[in-house]
């Protein structure tokens, strides 16, 4: 078969997944989206047909899809040089807030929310943060609320990207936020940090969102690589509709905003300012 | 007659490479249209730098890529570390966090394979010196599509598992020292 005929199969698929699941990723950049339905054809050694039919009667096996077409890489600072910015230059401009409204949109298995939170702490932010976590995957939600991972595959990561996001003479004590049990292989968030976070199972590329607020800051790191460029455009048109003007979107360190947002924010590095046009929405 | 009309050129090495990579780069002849892209394996805590260092000899300028950002002529793509780079049918490229592939990301065979799908017969594809087997497979699919392959001469390699995975895998159009790369390379129509 033609790759072209292949690529359009893959549609077809899509289309038939969101005729019947909750789930839409036909807006999903192609590239990416054909690799993960490849993936998951070889993963459970399913044909074509096999798989229209599985997705059509097994509702159990539509959920297992989805963990496998959404991407799951995240990491304790992950670009420290990113989370520098942050507390040098973006989070301190928050000290006169009264309350510091967060969103992680897509927030996997947890890691940034907490490195966030660790942020927030040093700077004496964490207790007027509202911080609100979503993602598609209920299985990356469920983890990141236990805010357990694995130690031996991660201790010197994390690390060594927590040393390079503080001054080498004020860096908190990494122990104040986890526990580590060696025995268990765990590294876990500490109780008190764990608490607050509001985390919800919602698909971003779903008209609606599960909560009112305005945010101060809004993150999205890594997602927006997967989807075409009209979703991405739909997508950061509805950050920009929900962050506060001044407030800041956070993206991947390789992501970058098409040409139609130019004037709505302005750019440093990966973190996107909202800038103050006259057209307010409120 | 072997097509040598090639709309863009794909490396990859491991251990080693830097120091060819860098000498190939240094003495490319400054108008060098094609677009080069690069897929360095990096070790784990040396993430920055390394396109600077490129950067410092090489005769054409280098940079990661944004996602989704459009290949122009004579630029040098270095994947960026920690995603995996692909080609796009519509002449971007494509970054990706995906899980690592061959213990690797970048993996090169990702870069290499999906090379080969968009471009064909028109993508020339270069595996250099490297301490593991990715890329091996990415040349392959790149050599059954009727591109061009040059894999770095074994002999002239700190570490020649990468080519010699290659070298199992199909036979390459041409095995190369470093020299002789750069060389074929400047000779080709621009």
């Amino acid at each position: 078969m033609q790759n072209s005929e292949l690529s359009q199969t893959y549609k077809e698929y899509l289309l038939i997944l969101k005729e019947c699941s909750p789930y839409d990723f036909s807006e999903y950049s192609d590239n990416s989206i054909d690799r993960r339905i490849q993936k998951i054809m070889h993963d459970y050694q399913l044909s074509m047909h096999e798989l229209i039919h599985k997705t059509r009667t097994d509702a159990e096996f539509v959920e297992q899809v989805v963990e496998a077409i959404t991407v799951n890489t995240t990491e304790l600072f992950r670009d420290p040089q990113v989370w520098n910015q942050l507390r040098q230059k973006v989070l301190p401009v928050l000290k006169n807030h009264p309350k510091i409204n967060i969103w992680h949109a897509g927030c996997s298995t947890g890691q940034e929310v907490y490195s966030l939170i660790i942020l927030l702490d040093y700077l004496n932010l964490l207790d007027k943060a509202d911080i609100y976590a979503t993602d598609i995957s209920k299985k990356a939600i469920e983890h990141a609320k236990r805010g357990t991972y694995r130690y031996s595959f991660n201790y010197e990561k994390y690390l060594s990207n927590f040393n390079g996001v503080f001054e080498q003479s004020d860096t908190p004590d990494i122990k104040k936020y986890f526990s580590i049990n060696e025995a268990k292989d765990t590294l876990s968030v500490k109780p008190e940090f764990l608490g607050k976070v509001k985390y919800i199972t919602h698909d971003l590329v779903k008209e609606g969102l599960p909560f009112y607020n305005k945010f101060d800051l809004i993150f999205c790191r890594n997602v927006l690589i997967y989807f075409n460029g009209a979703l991405q455009t739909k997508i950061v048109q509805r950050f920009h509709d929900n962050l506060f003007p001044g407030g800041s979107m956070v993206l991947g360190s390789h992501e970058t905003l098409n040409g139609f947002f130019k004037t709505k924010f302005a750019k440093n590095g990966p973190v996107y300012a909202r800038t103050n046009t006259f057209h307010f929405k409120y | 007659m072997q097509n040598t009309d090639f709309k863009i050129i794909v490396m990859g090495g491991s251990a080693g490479s830097f120091s060819v990579v860098s000498g190939i780069l240094a003495n490319l002849n400054r108008d060098f249209k094609i677009p080069i892209v690069l897929c360095l394996h990096r070790l784990k805590h040396v993430r920055s730098g390394l396109v600077e260092g490129l950067s410092l000899k090489s005769a054409i300028q280098v940079l990661e890529p944004n996602d989704k950002e459009k290949l122009q002529y004579n630029r040098v793509y270095l994947a960026p570390a920690n995603y995996h780079l692909f080609l796009e049918l519509d002449g971007s490229i494509a970054l990706s966090t995906e899980e690592s592939f061959n213990h690797s990301r970048p993996s090169i065979d990702h870069t290499l394979s999906s090379a080969a799908y968009v471009y064909r017969e028109k993508v020339l594809g270069v595996l250099l010196t490297g301490a593991n087997k990715d890329g091996a497979k990415g040349m392959k699919d790149i050599a059954d599509k009727k591109g061009f392959t040059i894999v770095q001469d074994p002999a002239t390699c700190d570490i020649d598992t990468m080519p010699k995975s290659a070298l199992q895998l199909f036979d390459p159009n041409l095995v190369l020292s470093p020299k002789e790369i750069v060389q074929y390379l400047n000779s080709l129509p621009q």
